[in-house]
Formats: structure tokens, sequence, C-alpha cells
């Protein structure tokens, strides 16, 4: 579920999120509400295991409403009793009680964005909030019994240096989060970031490598599994919702720029908020998808390959044969020089990247890829 | 219309350094006689293709016949013969002037002589022309009038303090320019009862009349019907129409007379066949000599061109035959390269003409091309005494084979104000230049004389004479001849594997910084790849500099949740698309652009 309203615009943002008063974002839930209910007859028979709402800050509504989104979602869909429910959170955002509410309406996964614990390097990105403010949340969602939490982390800030990401590092190890995402900036285009991005001090690809290194080096000594290219976790806490998009099971996604899979085909809602009000307001819920895309057996394998081999697990060699009905180098050549360049491993039967192999892996994988075709 | 006796034809071209004016003084020259009038005039009428309008020189010579009743009253044919103003086309120059008794001169007020002025000049002395100077730009605030007549009369040596002071731009004076041009410029005074002799001045072609042939008959008299006969070749044509240019196209006639400007065609085929500087005489009443000068066109630089998309070979050739239709001084061959595959070794008279065919075929012809580094004839004795002529890096023998090599020098001319003389000298020392003279051409002015290696020419050199005295040093340059040096053969290995593509001849002493140039240039350019590419600079089995390529370490997309997927597939498609137009060389992979930016001859040093 996306909640696409926010507290400010962060400056390298490309979400479609925004500040808004009350009277949008109550229109906006009523809508919501509405279009969860609706869409439930897609599901039947089906169940629930994960669910996720993000934005945007889902926290900028007040949590007895977002309490009540969840009690629309599990009025209306089976959810499983040990179903992963996740809401995403601001630091800015956090206000006393609130995740005692969220914990009461099911919530067991927290997700933080604190992206550094260094406030100049917040400063820089246009977060509305300080590390001390991630401390305070992460306290809190404890104390609430929130027994899940993860930290997104940023590299590649502007100012941020080897030390600083050090200095975040050791700060956010001592909230000792179950899950730890980190992630490369990007400038995307249409952010404030994209218009300075000639004057703006950001570090190079190289500099980004050193800083995914010793994100890795630092959590995996930490005891977090790299499990995937941006995704650490202690344990059993692996993202399940997150794992559905790599491992090509389905969703549904509700709101402006949301997405689906679902019997195979992949949809889209357009990043349009008064679009998706007025359309559920005119019950034209058939309007509210304007991308639509069948998978053709090609493409699934292409996509198996693609989303499956973000997972340092890789690929069974065995399920891909059995699905595709033809070997992984049949379908994309000899590996043997991938191999001893150190950028692939296959072994218990399985392919999958190396660290160095990962970070590559766009390279490999338009070599072996072809969705054109 | 009545024949014209030859008392009443003057025949004269316009010659200037590059932005003195010439175009705009032959617009005006047409406006003043109504042979346009203003509203039908398209600025710089007679340079009428689009590159040359852009670039604001004649690439090729032009002509068109103007009608003036003068102050006598009486009514002149003066046919103005537009030459070319750029150094690699000083034969066209030359064979222009050849048609005419007469030339102005233009000097721009505010900048006196410059070296083509001179150059131009001398070409003019040489073709026995009456040189009219016109002092142009009077209308600009830092005008020296008496300055320029003074510089004419003291550099050139020819009468300047009664000669026409306009503004082209403005339209001042202008009735006064071709007053002069019937006082002063002689009359033609050939024999119309003698055998025909027509200098051809240029030609192009058209599809439907076939080669248009311009002409300045000297002797005789040419009618349609009649069969005539190429000197050079022997080659003989039925001529279908004679005629005169005005300034929109051609204009039948009954005949071309001694003394007279104008066209023939005779359903030729190629440009090929009516050379710049041929005679045309008659079949059955032969002159019994060519009138001098002839000679065939030589290119004197070399690039091997392909298409960027390989697939695109065969437009490439097309594009080239249709351009060699109306340009026999390009010349082409099919060529292979290893790296960028199927392309053609094309032959220019020098960069000038290079960049021209590399524009055209880009822009008329839609194709993106790689172009190899410019080259130009090396000449080798073999020990076992053959004699090789160079134009391709890959033929370039093994150096233990090689008696002596040989590399052509230009005789160079550069005038600069006196504040730039150092630096010069020293770019021409730093191009191996041998200093010849230096002349004060006034107190504030110097005409350098160097004999320059012409790779080092071909190599930026203008580029760093302009970058080096602000643009104010100009130069012209002609072929002296073939002096013995010693040169080595550069080449690129990248991952151990040799790039034909890359190769070069160059100065054993130049060898070392061009290898590391390149190097860099290579490192900088080529896009990291999953393994690390070493490259290599040698002369035969010696490496003589070396650059590394980093592996790429970082090239994954962070974030691949359910809204990235669609996005995602769409970015590996584009990188797979990008790779397709990569060329491979060796195992390292490049673009297009990136190959050029190599070759890109940019550096000041």
């Amino acid at each position: 579920m996306h909640i696409p309203f926010c507290l400010s615009k962060c400056r390298y943002c490309d979400f479609h999120s925004a500040a808004a008063s009350p009277a949008v974002k109550e229109q906006y839930v009523a809508a919501l509400v509405r279009d969860l209910a609706v869409s439930a007859s897609r599901a039947k028979g089906m169940t629930v295991d994960t669910v996720y709402v993000g934005g945007g800050t889902p926290t900028v509504l007040p949590p007895d409403v977002l309490a009540a989104v969840l009690k629309t979602v599990r009025a209306h869909y089976a959810v499983s009793p040990d179903a992963e429910i996740t809401v995403e959170c601001n630091p800015g955002t956090y206000t006393e009680g609130m995740f005692e509410v969220l914990a009461a309406a099911g919530v067991n996964r927290l997700s933080i964005g604190g992206q550094s614990a260094v406030d100049c390097e917040l400063c820089a990105l246009g977060r509305p909030h300080t590390a001390a403010q991630l401390a305070a949340t992460v306290a809190a969602a404890r104390a609430a019994g929130i027994g899940n939490i993860n930290v997104d982390l940023m590299l590649g800030i502007p100012h941020q240096n080897m030390d600083t990401l050090a200095y975040t590092l050791d700060a956010v190890l001592s909230l000792s989060p179950e899950h730890i995402s980190a992630y490369g900036l990007r400038v995307e285009e249409g952010t404030p970031f994209w218009q300075e991005r000639h004057t703006l001090p950001l570090a190079d690809d190289d500099t980004v490598a050193d800083m995914q290194l010793a994100v890795a080096a630092r959590l995996t000594a930490a005891g977090y599994v790299h499990y995937e290219v941006s995704n650490y976790a202690k344990n059993q806490y692996r993202s399940r919702h997150n794992l559905r998009y790599w491992l090509g099971a389905p969703y549904l996604g509700f709101g402006p720029g949301a997405h689906s899979y679902f019997g195979g085909v992949r949809t889209a809602i357009p990043r349009d908020t008064g679009a998706y009000l007025d359309a559920v307001e005119r019950g034209d819920f058939r309007s509210l998808v304007t991308e639509r895309h069948v998978l053709t057996p090609h493409e699934l394998r292409e996509e198996y390959v693609m989303l499956r081999m973000r997972l340092f697990e890789g690929i069974e060699e065995a399920d891909f044969t059995a699905r595709f009905g033809v070997s992984f180098e049949e379908a994309y050549g000899d590996l043997s020089r991938l191999i001893a360049g150190g950028f692939v491993t296959r072994r218990d039967g399985r392919i999958a990247f190396t660290e160095k192999g990962m970070y590559v892996s766009n390279t490999i994988l338009s070599e072996w890829l072809d969705f054109s075709l | 219309m009545a024949k014209i006796d030859q008392a009443h034809i003057r025949n004269f071209s316009i010659i200037a350094h590059i932005d003195h004016g010439k175009s705009t003084l032959a617009d005006r020259l047409l406006e003043a006689t109504k042979t346009v009038t203003t509203r039908e005039m398209e600025e710089q009428l007679l340079d009428n293709m689009d590159l040359e309008r852009e670039r604001g020189i004649t690439i090729k010579a032009r002509a068109v016949r103007l009608s003036y009743t003068a102050k006598n009253g009486e009514v002149y044919d003066l046919n103005l013969i537009d030459t070319p103003g750029h150094v690699d086309f000083n034969y066209e120059v030359s064979r222009s002037l050849n048609a005419c008794e007469g030339a102005i001169l233009v000097v721009d007020a505010t900048q006196g002589i410059e070296a083509q002025t001179l150059a131009n000049a001398y070409l003019a002395v040489d073709a026995d022309l009456e040189i009219l100077p016109v002092i142009n730009k009077i209308d600009l605030p830092s005008a020296d009038i008496d300055g320029a007549r003074r510089e004419i009369e003291d550099v050139i040596g020819i009468p300047a303090m009664d000669c026409p002071a306009v503004s082209a731009k403005m339209g001042i004076n202008i009735p006064d320019v071709l007053e002069h041009i019937v006082t002063d410029i002689p009359a033609p005074k050939g024999d119309e009862n003698a055998p025909l002799k027509a200098l051809i001045f240029d030609s192009y072609y058209d599809s439907y009349l076939g080669v248009v042939v311009y002409i300045r008959v000297v002797d005789g008299t040419l009618r349609s019907g009649d069969t005539i006969r190429m000197m050079s070749t022997g080659q003989t044509f039925q001529v279908v129409d004679v005629g005169v240019m005005d300034a929109f196209g051609l204009a039948k006639r009954e005949e071309l007379s001694a003394g007279e400007v104008g066209y023939l065609t005779a359903s030729i085929k190629s440009v090929g066949d009516t050379r710049v500087g041929d005679t045309v005489t008659l079949a059955e009443n032969p002159a019994a000599e060519a009138l001098p000068g002839f000679k065939a066109v030589q290119p004197m630089v070399y690039a091997g061109i392909y298409p960027a998309d390989g697939s695109r070979y065969g437009d490439l050739r097309d594009a080239l035959e249709k351009l060699r239709l109306n340009d026999a001084a390009l010349s082409f061959e099919p060529e292979t390269s290893i790296a960028l595959g199927f392309g053609y070794r094309c032959g220019f008279l020098g960069l000038l003409h290079m960049e021209i065919i590399e524009e055209r075929l880009e822009r008329e012809f839609n194709l993106d091309l790689i172009t190899t580094a410019p080259s130009v004839i090396y000449e080798i004795t073999k020990r076992d005494g053959e004699m090789l002529r160079i134009d391709n890096p890959t033929n370039y023998p093994d150096p233990a084979e090689i008696d002596k090599a040989f590399e052509p020098v230009v005789r160079a001319s550069i005038i600069t104000p006196t504040d730039y003389v150092g630096g010069l000298m020293d770019l021409c020392q730093d191009r191996r230049g041998e200093f010849v003279d230096m002349k004060y051409l006034d107190s504030t002015r110097v005409e350098l004389h160097y004999k320059l290696p012409l790779n080092e020419i071909i190599y930026d050199f203008f580029d760093a004479l302009k970058s080096r005295s602000r643009g104010y040093a100009s130069l012209d340059y002609e072929l002296e001849g073939y002096v013995e040096s010693k040169l080595v053969k550069l080449d690129f290995l990248l991952n151990g594997d040799q790039v034909d593509a890359l190769s070069f001849i160059v100065h054993e002493e130049k060898a070392y910084a061009r290898a590391r140039k390149i190097a860099e240039k290579l490192k900088d350019n080529i896009p990291r790849q999953l393994f690390e590419v070493p490259i290599q600079a040698a002369i035969g089995s010696k490496i003589i500099a070396r650059e590394t390529v980093k592996a790429m370490r970082k090239d994954v997309l962070a974030k691949c949740y359910g809204g990235d997927i669609t996005r995602k597939k769409k970015l590996l498609e584009k990188q797979k698309e990008g790779k397709k137009k990569m060329r491979q060389l060796g195992s390292v992979q490049i673009s297009p652009e990136a190959f050029m930016a190599v070759l890109k001859l940019d550096d000041d040093n």
C-alpha cells in the first residue's frame, strides 16, 4: 500500500509523495480503503502472507487511521496469523503512543528511514529529522513490542566519507536492528539533486564501491547475513515481503504509483494522486491500471534470473532446468570465464554472484538476458 | 542576343583572405548590375552550398555573368569567377585565375594583408593578371584605409593610392569598383578564328544534364553539336548545349567565342572526365598544344572512413560515389580493419576537404562515421630496392626491410602580429619546422617562412596556430617535396591485442609524447569493463607507453522492489542495445563515440 504523503520532500527523492493537508489525507485514506475492499475479490482463496505500508511516509497519517486501514485489510483478506506486517516510518514523524496503536493493529515490523547518523549528512539530503530522533524512534518501537526493526542507510551522501560512514554504522549497530538496508544514492531526474548534480560533492563510483564493501565487512562481522544486494538480516529476519519480489511471488499494490504482479501479469497505477481519487470515487477501478503487461514464457525466465540473482543464494540449477526446460549454461552460455574472474560461484547445485560479481551484476546480466525477444 | 566583341568583355576573379568580405562584395556587384534585385537576393548568393554558407568560405568555384553599362554609355559583359578561399584548393584557385585577365584583391581595412591575401596575390601575379585592389570594411570604426593602401604598395608592390575603398556590407562605393573593372582590367585578346582552346575551371554533376563544364574560351569558337576533345585524356564528347551563367542558372546561347566565359554540356557522366585545368578543343580542328598549367590533382591526406553501424557499409559506398560525381579530387577504395570492419580509405586535398566530405556524408546521407587519424603519403625505399607509397599505416613495412623513409614537406607562410612571433616560432620548432626567413611587413606584422612536415600540419597545427596567436595569425602552404625522415609506426594494444585502426606513422622524436597522449586518451575513453584492460603503445615489439583501465567495481542498482522491476528490465535492455553498437577491439568493447574521441586531434603541444 502506498501512502503518497511526507512531512516534506527530500532533495534526492523521486518517489510519488508530497506534503498534504489533513483533508486530502482523509480523502485519500477513504479511497484506499474502498479500493482495498473492492479489489479483495481478486485474492479470493489466497492467503496474505505479508502486508507492507510504504510511501511516502505512512506515519504522517495519525496512527489510528493507519490502524483502521489495516483493519480493512484483515476484514477483506485472509491475512495469515503469522503474517509479516511492515510499516515504513520517518524518525521525524514519531509521536508518543504511535507504536502502541500500530502494534495493537498487528504491525510487527517497522522500517525506519534512518539514512545516516551524521546530522549534517541528513541535512544535505533534506531529511526532516536528526540522528537522535532515529535512536528515540527505535527505542519507542521496541518499548511498544515491535520486535523486528529495519533501518535504511544511504551510501554516497554528499560530504559522506569512509570515516563518517564508520560512525554511522557504529551508531546504527548500537541500536541492534534486526535488518539493515544500505542503498547507494542515485541522483534521479526531476529532483533538486539532479539540478545540482554538477556542483554536488558526490562520491564517485569507486568510493561508493569502497563504502559498499566497508558496510558488508562491518555488518557481516556484527553477525548480519548479506542476503541481497543492499540487504542485511540477523537470523530469521530476512524481509519476507521483499523476498516475494525477488522470488517471483504474486503481490497486489494499492495507491498511485503502486505495482502489482498477479497471475503472470505486471500492472501499474499512474503516479497521480488526483487521478486515483477520481477513479475510485467514480467506482471506475478498471481505469486505475494504465500499464498492463502479460509476461511471455521467455520473459518469465529472464525475470527469474534478473531477480533471483540479486540474492546471494542465487539460482538452484535443477529448479531452473525444471522450470524452463534448458540448463542455465544452455540458456546463457559458458560460465567459466566469470567463475575464473571471481564474479560467479557454482557450488552445491547453485549459481550465484560473489560479492565482487554482485556489484557489477548489471553488466553481467545485460550479457545474459535479452528482454527484447 | 547580340554578339559582344572582346573589347566589351572583362573576366575577373575576386581574391581575398578568409572573412575579408569577398562573397559580400560579389553580392553587391550582382545587385549593382541588377543581375539580381535586392529582394531576390539570398545572402551571399555565389556560395550556394549550405556548408559554404555556414563556414563563410567558398568550396568550389562559381561563375556568373554581369551586364554593366559603364559611364561611357557602353554595355560590358563582366564575368565574375569566384574562387575557393582555402589552401586545400590552391590548384583550383590558380586555374580559375587563369580564366581571367584581372583580379580584384579585397583587403580588409581593419586587418590589412593576411597570409592568404599574399598567397592569392602571388597566384594572380603568376597568372599574369592585372590586380585591382579594393579596400573593404571602411564602415568599421577601426578601419585604416591609408594604412591598407600603404601596405598593399609596400608588401605586394602594386599601386593602391587610387583604388576603390568600399563597404560591401553597407553598399558604399560599389559603382566605383565596377568602373575600375572596365577601365583597369584588360579585355581578352583571343583569336576567334584559331582552333578552339577553352580552359576548364570548374564542373559539377547534374542528374539531368550530366556534367556541366565551366569554361573560358581562350581562342576559337564553340557551338552546340561540335565534337570536342579533352586534351589531357583524348576523350571526345558531342556538345549538347553551350551558354552562360546568370545569377540563377544556365542560359543557353548558340555559341561561345574567344574571350567568353560560359558552360558546356555533352552528356558527360563523371566530373573525373572534366579535369580542372584541362583544355577543351575541337576533334576536327584541334589546337596544336594545350593551355599550360594542367596537372591532375593528387590527394595529400588519407584517412579510413567507416560506418559506425557496420550494416551501413553499402550506404557509405553509395554516398561516396555520389559525392565523387561532383568532386574529382575525392578518391576512395575499400579497406578492411579488424577493429572497424568494412570501410573506405579516402584521399583528400587537405584537412578542410576531409572535414567537408565527412560533414556532407553525415548531413546529406545521414551516416554516422568513424574516421581514423589522417595520414599523409610516405615514400619508402626498401632494402631490396622496391619503392612504396604508403597512405595507410597498416601497410607500413617491417622496419628491418626499410632502407630509407621519406615524408612530404610544405613551404609554409605565416603572417602574424609581432607579439606572437615567439610563440609561433616555438610551435614551428616543436613541429619539426625548419626556419627559412622572416620579413617585417610593417612595424606590427611579420611574415614567417618555415619548411614543415605535412604530417605535423595535419596534426591540429592550424588550431594550435590560432590558439597561440589569439586567432590573429594566418597560414598558407604549398607542397615542396619529400625529404628523408626517421619515421616509425606506432601501434596500440588493448589487452595484448593490436588494434589496427589506431596505428599511425610518426617521426621518431614525436613517438613517445604521442604514444603517451593517445594511451591516456584511451584510458579516459574506454569504459571500465569487468576485467582490467592494459593499454600499451609499441614500436615494433618495444613497449613505449602504458596505461590501465581499471576494472569496473559497481554498476548494480541498489533497489529493486515491486515498482522497480519494469524499470530495471528496460535498463538492462538499453544496456544491451548500447553493447550492440560497441566495436570489439580485441577483447575490449568501445563505443564509436569513444573511438572518435581518442582520435580527435585537439592538443596544443
